[in-house]
């Protein structure tokens, strides 16, 4: 009996691949996200958005001067036991994934929106003075910077 | 139909329901020390405070709620509890109480992650927990054959649903089926970009390689209709999940498709 079952599934899921059906947004469908997966791995071919920043401080003179932009892509190296144990890795991941999140945010955005409002842009804004505090430890100012390339 | 509950299928219900527990204690024991290990990264200059992520939270009692609840403190005590939790089940078995409070509590701290800390692996383990839940609650308001048949076969669909949804997109692309598509993820990768003279740089071995995971994850159903093809296919996924893991670092999936294994052969085994 369940292989009829199994095979009607599957069939109804190869129509979802033709058929589009309208995206349902919310905030408790956002954080609840992991209860409707889609299991689209690796699918969306094309641009990734990248953060840069860069701080600036007050010279002899009292004029800002600018850092270089800092890239903000996280790259770890491989290693077999981090199969086992992985937080560096899996933290940049997740750092990744709140700058997407980010991108799809302004994105989504209504025409007018302050992106300040938004969560996801204070907490990328807290990243970024984090990183800079550190190696700019005197900067006055900052500027983040969002590309999609 | 009756269940013959002790017949050796290839795996029999009793091992197939320990294989999962000991998979799943081990892939949500790595998950919670990990968590453990990033504590900082959720206080002070780290990204991911609470005192900005609460705003996610749109009813304002909840989030007051939450605020107590993601306090440093009461955090670790939670992920402590977790791994107690874990514990018992891994030594003698899931129960009622181990895997209710494993579920709320996956939850809370999917929440706290925004939703989702790592993506897939997130949804993967959910889905195991969900079915763990499923088979605990059934066996304890029906029997436990209807519990674990029921968790079983959720897992499956979902876990077998993975597989042919991800191949199947990656066929209508045709960046994957030219072969480009590989090249690109694995230079934006964590350990990316691939060296210039990088053998998956070359085109005809990124064409096969795409479409060996294209060709083997559509397939995926098949693996249900006999326990042997699904123990092949579930080598396969393993050495897949692995690669995985080493080219985009992603570890935390290996072990959360491996924890729906089990589930996989057994129902393969009932068909």
């Amino acid at each position: 009996m369940e292989v009829y079952w199994v095979i009607g599934y599957f069939l109804v899921l190869a129509l979802t691949l033709i058929y589009k059906t309208p995206l349902i947004r919310g905030p408790w469908i956002f954080l609840l996200r992991s209860f409707f997966p889609n299991w689209k791995f690796f699918h969306a071919v094309g641009y990734v958005p990248h953060l840069y920043a860069r701080a600036a401080q007050v010279n002899n003179e009292g004029k800002l001067t600018w850092s270089e932009w800092e890239h903000l892509y996280p790259r770890t190296a491989q290693n077999f036991w981090h199969l086992f144990h992985n937080p560096v890795t899996n933290l940049g991941l997740a750092q990744q994934n709140l700058i997407d999140h980010f991108w799809a945010d302004l994105n989504e955005a209504p025409e007018g929106c302050d992106p300040r409002n938004l969560v996801s842009y204070q907490m990328v804004a807290h990243l970024v003075d984090g990183v800079l505090l550190d190696k700019y430890p005197d900067h006055t100012q900052s500027n983040l910077n969002c590309a999609c390339y | 139909m009756i269940l013959d509950w002790h017949s050796a299928y290839i795996v029999s219900t009793p091992l197939a329901i320990r294989a999962m527990e000991l998979l799943f204690a081990l892939s949500l024991g790595i998950q919670t020390l990990e968590y453990w290990r990033m504590r900082s990264a959720t206080q002070g200059r780290g990204l991911w405070i609470w005192s900005i992520q609460r705003y996610d939270i749109p009813q304002p009692s909840l989030r007051q709620f939450l605020d107590v609840l993601f306090t440093p403190a009461s955090f670790s005590a939670l992920l402590a509890l977790r791994l107690l939790a874990l514990l018992s089940v891994a030594i003698q078995g899931g129960d009622l109480w181990s895997i209710g409070f494993l579920f709320v509590s996956n939850l809370a701290i999917l929440i706290r992650w925004r939703g989702a800390f790592n993506g897939g692996s997130d949804f993967m383990t959910l889905v195991v927990l969900t079915g763990l839940f499923i088979a605990q609650l059934v066996s304890h308001f029906a029997s436990p054959e209807l519990g674990w048949r029921a968790g079983f076969w959720y897992i499956t669909i979902q876990s077998i649903t993975s597989y042919f949804m991800s191949g199947s997109v990656k066929l209508l692309k045709r960046e994957w089926r030219d072969g480009r598509a590989m090249t690109i993820f694995l230079n934006g990768a964590i350990h990316g970009p691939l060296r210039t003279n990088h053998w998956l740089r070359k085109p005809w071995v990124a064409v096969i390689s795409s479409w060996s995971f294209i060709l083997w994850e559509s397939a995926a159903p098949l693996a249900l209709l006999d326990a042997r093809l699904a123990m092949v296919f579930c080598t396969i996924a393993a050495l897949f999940h692995f690669l995985v893991f080493w080219y985009f670092g992603l570890n935390r999936f290996f072990w959360a498709w491996l924890a729906t294994f089990p589930a996989i052969v057994w129902c393969a085994g009932q068909i």
